[in-house]
């Protein structure tokens, strides 16, 4: 492709005339004014070069031009000196031509496309191969020797006169060339040193100036991107010609001049080639400066007083230069080449200089129109909904709808699609890829999760007080070891050798995914133009598009694959290199402290045996613990029982057997059908630990005689004191507050008996006089017996008693109590 | 002393002597931090087996999606490198396994048989709590008997008062010297309890760890270039990274 694009490119005029064509055809398409610039800067720039730019900066002619007067006479001698010594070395390259005769041409057109190989000879034995070259060339130009060394016979053969004048024409004529080739070849080199200074200038002086712009301009630093390639291989030209130390005029020159351009053409394309695809961006961003209209002028300004021998008045009056110097180098060159001489020993070489310029420009022009296709297709357009609607037109509908309709008459059947398997294939190979480097991602993300989970769990910081012990200090310090120090190192690597550039790669598939994606639409859009026999340049740039897409992928894909793959790979590796490396931390941490405890001369069976009895005992004896605490200390207070709650113990002991005597911990009042109402502290047997319908919160009991139900929450098992209770007073009447505490009191009737026993007696407290028939007067301190402790309807708050004299009657409880006998005061009150 | 309102029944006297209830303060206080950190320890033992558990099988996951991507299919090395990779993996989450279920046996399940006991402990320490303010209670009520005048009914009153506060002295008196006494035996049992738990802690970490290391030593060997610095390593992807973005078709941004 490469040697078509230079054949076509032999001359100028029909590169230009072809791009401009090219050009014009652009915009005539009606895209948007700013694309079409910037897609025909490179051609414009041929032609501007040629038509003069009003943005070149003026060149100091005059001063070259006194340079290159003073001495004519030394230029003029030289073409002839050059050509003495290509007389001498004839003979050997005679020889060298009739081996190569027939493959020359071919072989020069070779070392122009593979001009990287002889770049780096070039580099390291400049000198040598400078003949070697020169020998080349010259054998290729061997039909014009002797051409020219013919038509010199034939002029001798005529007459003298006819001989000198020629000759004096000739001198004249050569001398004429020999001035225009040196101004040419002057102009080069000056118009170089200047573009380098100026490139300088604006980056060193002017951007730093900038820099101090308060506030500074935004993405100032991606205006100068490349520019910094663009300089160094521009000086690194200029410092090749300045080390060869010749002067201009020197014959030599003009090959030391060849040969650095040819050595440097490679870096020379690498670095215009990005320096001319970010161009665009240079544009942006100058023209987001003037919008700003105070930043703008604060640029200008700037941009003024720090060149101010230059009238530059834009930023994009500097940066434009390298797009237009590299376009210029064919001409300057072509220039040379038509003032010099085809016996000139460099004329070869200064030929294939040119055409290696040539062929550098177009490779620019290619490379630069890929990346703008994939530039314009690649990101992933992030655009509102509204933006969407406002984005179409009937041509984006007509667009769409012919892609649809396309695309349904693949899936129908009704058209065949265009295959191309190569590109299919290496679809395939991406989304498998991508699908696994997403899987990839999510599940290194999940584990990092749950290693943060485990780092959040600080177990050392319990060792439960047991300072004292081996195991829990090793345990501790292990731990401290492994959350503070081994895990975060562990995680921190995992992060940055897996997880970054894990992310990275994710990112780095949208370009290719958006790819691919539009080459589907663009390859629909070219099958239905296909069919037709001719095409509209509207059509043509579809097509064009179209090809232009599958050659990027079919190009690029295979090393995306590959490179992401490899990735993967060693992101893999790395993975299992960190496991080991964890592995092999952790095992030495533990091992050092395993070796400390008691235990650790034992075999793991015999060990983990020992380990789980040693545990199985241990909460044997905890669960001996717990009962015995639950039994003796979780007991009630064990109140002494009165008479009457002692025979229905016995009652109920004896019916229903020890296990079930449970005690009522509250008052319950029943509220519904079959519950008891029983007081605090009486004594019931459990019958079922559920009620008839299977509810195990209400316990049927037995009060001693009444049956019913009760909350299983309100009973509590009775445990009967060990030893017998002291002697119980026969508390028989609820007196002051001291009833609460009452467990026992049980407000049906039961004689009670216990009045005959002696040691207690029961007193009036107060005095309390009679109201009615049935009321009994009493006097403060008078001894009284208790015949009933309730009235006739059980009503506890009157008493039945028998008074003094034998009178009986009812007196308030309350007003009664009860008395050891023979202690102090009721003595006194003892007179009978 | 503390000004309490509408507290009935203070007694004057001092029933419990300052420095049992000091003891028995400590001793509470001590059971109370134990509860506390058993508790925690077990929560986070219990959560740090769990985000191991999990882990371990995140690991797995990387491996057996790698493995079964039609990746595979189109490269026979690559399957083979993944093959490699999902037999350590599944080797590591097996012994990981092991490793897990049994600390749940020696050191979790412990851990939470020994939580258990604290409930009924509390219980008591209420219930003498509870008796301690009956006696109180009933102390006050004779003392403020006692200081009457010696009247009949007063003397009933008192003989009664003091027939309700024997048992229950006897009950908080009873109560409280079995706590003082159960109370740092429990708390000491602690260290017969755990030592074999965090032996076998350490001792299942050990094998499980010789055993990963035998693992990953074995894969590492095979899919990995050996000896690499991290910084090599980094370097190499970043290499790679940026061979990537150089190429047209990758938006770089």
């Amino acid at each position: 492709m490469c040697v078509c694009v230079f054949n076509a490119a032999a001359s100028l005029q029909q590169i230009s005339a072809s791009l401009g064509t090219e050009h014009n055809r652009t915009r005539r398409e009606g895209r948007s004014r700013f694309t079409a610039a910037e897609s025909g800067i490179l051609h414009k720039c041929l032609f501007l070069t040629v038509i003069s730019n009003m943005e070149v900066p003026r060149r100091p002619h005059p001063t070259s031009l006194t340079l290159a007067l003073p001495k004519p006479a030394s230029s003029a001698l030289s073409p002839l000196g050059a050509v003495e010594k290509v007389a001498k070395k004839e003979p050997m390259t005679d020889k060298l031509q009739e081996k190569k005769d027939g493959t020359t041409e071919k072989d020069q057109f070779e070392e122009e496309t593979f001009h990287t190989e002889e770049e780096s000879v070039v580099s390291s034995e400049l000198k040598d191969t400078n003949t070697s070259t020169v020998e080349t060339k010259l054998s290729s130009q061997d039909s014009f020797s002797d051409d020219s060394s013919m038509s010199e016979e034939r002029f001798a053969e005529d007459s003298k006169e006819a001989k000198r004048k020629s000759e004096e024409e000739e001198a004249a004529a050569k001398e004429r060339t020999a001035q225009r080739q040196l101004m040419a070849i002057e102009e080069l080199v000056q118009s170089e040193r200047n573009y380098l200074h100026l490139l300088q200038m604006s980056t060193v002086t002017i951007r730093s100036n900038l820099q101090k712009l308060q506030p500074p301009p935004a993405n100032l630093d991606s205006m100068f991107l490349y520019i910094e390639d663009v300089i160094d291989v521009s000086s690194r030209l200029l410092s090749l010609l300045d080390q060869k130390q010749v002067q201009p005029g020197d014959p030599h020159f003009l090959e030391t001049l060849c040969d650095s351009f040819l050595s440097l053409s490679s870096d020379i394309e690498e670095a215009y080639r990005e320096y001319l695809a970010n161009y665009n961006n240079v544009t942006v961003v100058e023209n987001s400066y003037k919008q700003k209209e105070a930043l703008w002028n604060d640029i200008v300004r700037v941009i003024k007083t720090s060149a101010p021998e230059v009238n530059a008045t834009s930023l994009s009056f500097f940066l434009v230069m390298p797009v237009q110097r590299i376009a210029r180098y064919p001409l300057l060159l072509q220039t040379i080449q038509k003032h010099t001489e085809k016996t000139h020993p460099a004329y070869g070489l200064l030929e294939q200089t040119a055409h290696t310029s040539i062929a550098l420009n177009c490779r620019i022009n290619e490379y630069k129109r890929f990346r703008e296709v994939a530039d314009k297709y690649k990101k992933t357009e992030t655009l509102t909904i509204k933006d969407k609607i406002n984005r179409l037109n009937s041509h984006s509908i007509a667009k769409k709808t012919a892609r649809l309709s396309q695309h349904i008459k693949h899936e129908t059947g009704i058209a065949t699609k265009l295959v191309d398997e190569e590109f299919d294939a290496l679809e395939g190979f991406f989304y498998v890829l991508e699908h696994g480097i997403l899987e990839l991602l999510e599940n290194v993300e999940m584990y990092l999760h749950h290693l943060q989970g485990f780092l959040a769990c600080k177990t050392e910081e319990f060792d439960l007080d047991m300072d004292g012990e081996k195991a829990p200090i090793c345990y501790k310090e292990i731990t401290t070891a492994l959350r503070q120090w081994i895990l975060p190192t562990f995680e921190k690597r995992m992060r940055t050798l897996i997880h970054k550039p894990l992310c990275a790669l994710r990112d780095l598939l949208v370009g290719p995914r958006n790819l691919i994606r539009k080459r589907l639409d663009k390859l629909l859009d070219y099958e239905l133009i296909c069919e037709k026999s001719s095409l509209s340049y509207e059509e043509q740039d579809v097509a064009n598009t179209y090809r232009t897409m599958n050659t990027l992928l079919l190009n690029e894909l295979p090393q995306f694959n590959g490179l992401a793959l490899q990735m993967i790979w060693s992101m893999l590796g790395t993975f299992s290199c960190l496991h080991k490396d964890l592995a092999s931390d952790m095992e030495q941490l533990f091992q050092s402290f395993a070796q400390q405890l008691p235990h650790s001369s034992l075999d793991p069976s015999a060990f983990w045996g020992w380990a789980e009895s040693a545990v199985l005992e241990g909460a044997r004896r905890i669960e001996t613990l717990c009962r015995s605490v639950e039994d003796t200390l979780n007991a009630p207070v064990v109140q002494p029982l009165s008479p009457s709650s002692q025979r229905r113990l016995k009652q109920l002991t004896d019916k229903h057997g020890s296990g079930k005597i449970y005690q009522v911990m509250g008052t319950v009042v029943g509220s519904r059908d079959l519950d008891l109402n029983l007081a605090k502290g009486e004594l019931v047997a459990i019958i079922s630990e559920a009620d008839s319908r299977g509810d195990k919160r209400r316990w049927l009991v037995d009060a001693g005689g009444r049956r019913g139900y009760v909350p299983s929450s309100k009973l509590l098992r009775y445990h009967q004191p060990t030893e017998d209770p002291p002697p119980s007073p026969h508390l028989t009447l609820p007196v002051g507050g001291a009833g609460i505490r009452r467990h026992s009191y049980t407000p049906e009737g039961r004689p009670l008996t216990v009045m005959s026993q002696p040691c207690f007696q029961v007193f009036a407290a107060y005095d309390f006089t009679a109201r009615g028939n049935h009321e009994v007067s009493v006097r403060t301190g008078e001894p009284v017996r208790v015949l009933e402790p309730h009235d006739k309807r059980g009503n506890p708050e009157w008493s039945l008693v028998e008074a003094r004299g034998g009178q009986r009657g009812y007196v308030p409880s309350n007003y009664l109590a009860i008395m050891p006998v023979g202690t102090g005061p009721a003595g006194t009150h003892q007179p009978y | 002393m503390s000004w309490i309102p509408f507290k009935i029944g203070q007694p004057k006297k001092q029933i419990v002597s300052k420095t049992v209830e000091r003891d028995f303060e400590r001793e509470y206080d001590k059971l109370q931090k134990l509860e506390d950190q058993t508790k925690k320890l077990h929560k986070d033992m219990k959560k740090s087996t769990e985000a191991d558990l999990a882990m371990s099988k995140a690991a797995v996951k990387i491996s057996a999606d790698l493995l079964s991507n039609p990746l595979c299919e189109q490269d026979q090395a690559f399957l083979e490198t993944m093959t490699a990779l999902d037999t350590s993996m599944k080797r590591m989450d097996a012994f990981n396994q092991e490793k897990v279920s049994q600390i749940q046996k020696t050191v979790i399940d412990p851990l939470k048989k020994y939580g258990g006991v604290f409930p009924s402990l509390n219980m008591a320490v209420k219930r003498r709590e509870q008796a301690l303010q009956d006696y109180k209670r009933l102390q006050s009520k004779v003392e403020k008997y006692e200081e009457k005048e010696k009247t009949g009914p007063a003397m009933v009153k008192l003989h009664q008062a003091r027939e309700e506060l024997r048992p229950v002295r006897e009950d908080f008196e009873a109560k409280n010297k079995q706590l003082l006494d159960e109370m740092p035996k429990f708390y000491h049992s602690r260290i017969d309890y755990f030592q074999p738990s965090f032996e076998a802690l350490i001792r299942a970490q050990v094998v499980y760890f010789t055993e990963m290391y035998k693992v990953f030593s074995e894969l590492t060997d095979q899919i990995d270039q050996a000896g690499l610095t991290d910084e090599q390593r980094e370097r190499e992807t970043e290499a790679k990274l940026s061979e990537l973005r150089a190429l047209s078709i990758v938006a770089d941004d």
